[in-house]
């Protein structure tokens, strides 16, 4: 870009350009919303599995790879951060909803042994399905959104049927509002960055 | 009587840069080079234009030890930007 003499239907043209770059940039490649869609999927299908065999140690599955899930996450998002080269205000809105979805989950959880499994299960499917609405709005991507009601319909079944079930509501749920969506963003971004 | 256009915004480039600055957070100063695929040396001479009037911040910090320019919108320039695009409605629709 040269500096030369403008008249305003070229402000108006270069304004537009400049606005519509910035705007059409997508501003996630899903990476997050697969890693831990498939993450908590597989945890779901262990619980399960383990409760059909009747085990009570698929528990476990659940205290150790949601903090090691965390801690990666924690690294990767730094490092991501650092080579970012644009912050657009997607960004900062996706990171307090999802923010608010991390508290929300930990004060579901801590509550969990007072109110048991199944009510737990319950409102983190629901707070599952908000943050993925609230991303795919966000986002402007439809995938997310549908997927997001997945997981609320989910919610739903998952008070009609037994704990053991619930595990499959999981992993149902993670499948349709997360790992489908999240491979789909992951595909738009990858067209994006080679266009 | 038509206003007269702001004359710091009414360059190609310094529009360039306020117009992406107005739609994001913040911007590096590779970002911005690309983008409107400028010269460094080009967009390092607006972009001071544009500081010295507050238009714009920037902040000069490292980034693995390599220097990095992160470029922000004021106040005072999102205000001159509606403004100018105020202004240049008119000459549009005359």
């Amino acid at each position: 870009m040269e500096e030369k003499e403008i008249n305003p239907a070229e402000s108006l043209a270069i304004i537009k350009t400049m606005i519509d770059t910035a705007k059409n940039k997508l501003a996630d490649d899903g990476f997050f919303i697969i890693f831990w869609g498939w993450l908590v999927f597989i945890a779901s299908l262990i619980n399960y599995a383990s409760v059909l065999a009747g085990s009570e140690y698929g528990y476990y599955v659940w205290p150790i790879l949601m903090p090691l899930g965390g801690i990666f996450s924690f690294i990767y998002g730094h490092y991501q951060t650092k080579k970012e080269k644009v912050k657009t205000y997607i960004d900062t809105y996706l990171g307090y909803s999802w923010t608010a979805f991390i508290i929300g989950m930990f004060i579901t959880l801590f509550f969990m042994p007072q109110h048991g499994m199944k009510i737990t299960y319950f409102f983190l499917l629901l707070l599952y399905g908000m943050a993925t609405l609230i991303s795919g709005g966000l986002l402007n991507f439809k995938p997310l959104v549908i997927g997001s009601l997945f997981s609320f319909a989910f919610a739903i079944v998952s008070v009609f049927v037994s704990e053991r079930e619930q595990f499959l509501c999981i992993a149902a749920a993670l499948l349709f509002s997360y790992i489908i969506p999240g491979h789909l963003l992951k595909s738009k971004f990858k067209s994006q960055v080679n266009v | 009587m038509f206003k007269d256009l702001d004359p710091l915004l009414h360059s190609q480039l310094r529009l360039a840069v306020i117009s992406l600055l107005v739609s994001v957070k913040k911007a590096e100063f590779t970002y911005l080079k690309e983008q409107t695929k400028s010269t460094a040396g080009n967009l390092s001479v607006q972009l001071q234009k544009l500081k010295e009037a507050d238009y714009i911040e920037i902040e000069k910090s490292f980034k693995d030890n390599y220097p990095q320019t992160t470029c922000k919108i004021t106040k005072v320039g999102i205000k001159a930007f509606e403004e100018y695009v105020k202004n240049l409605k008119q000459y549009i629709n005359q």
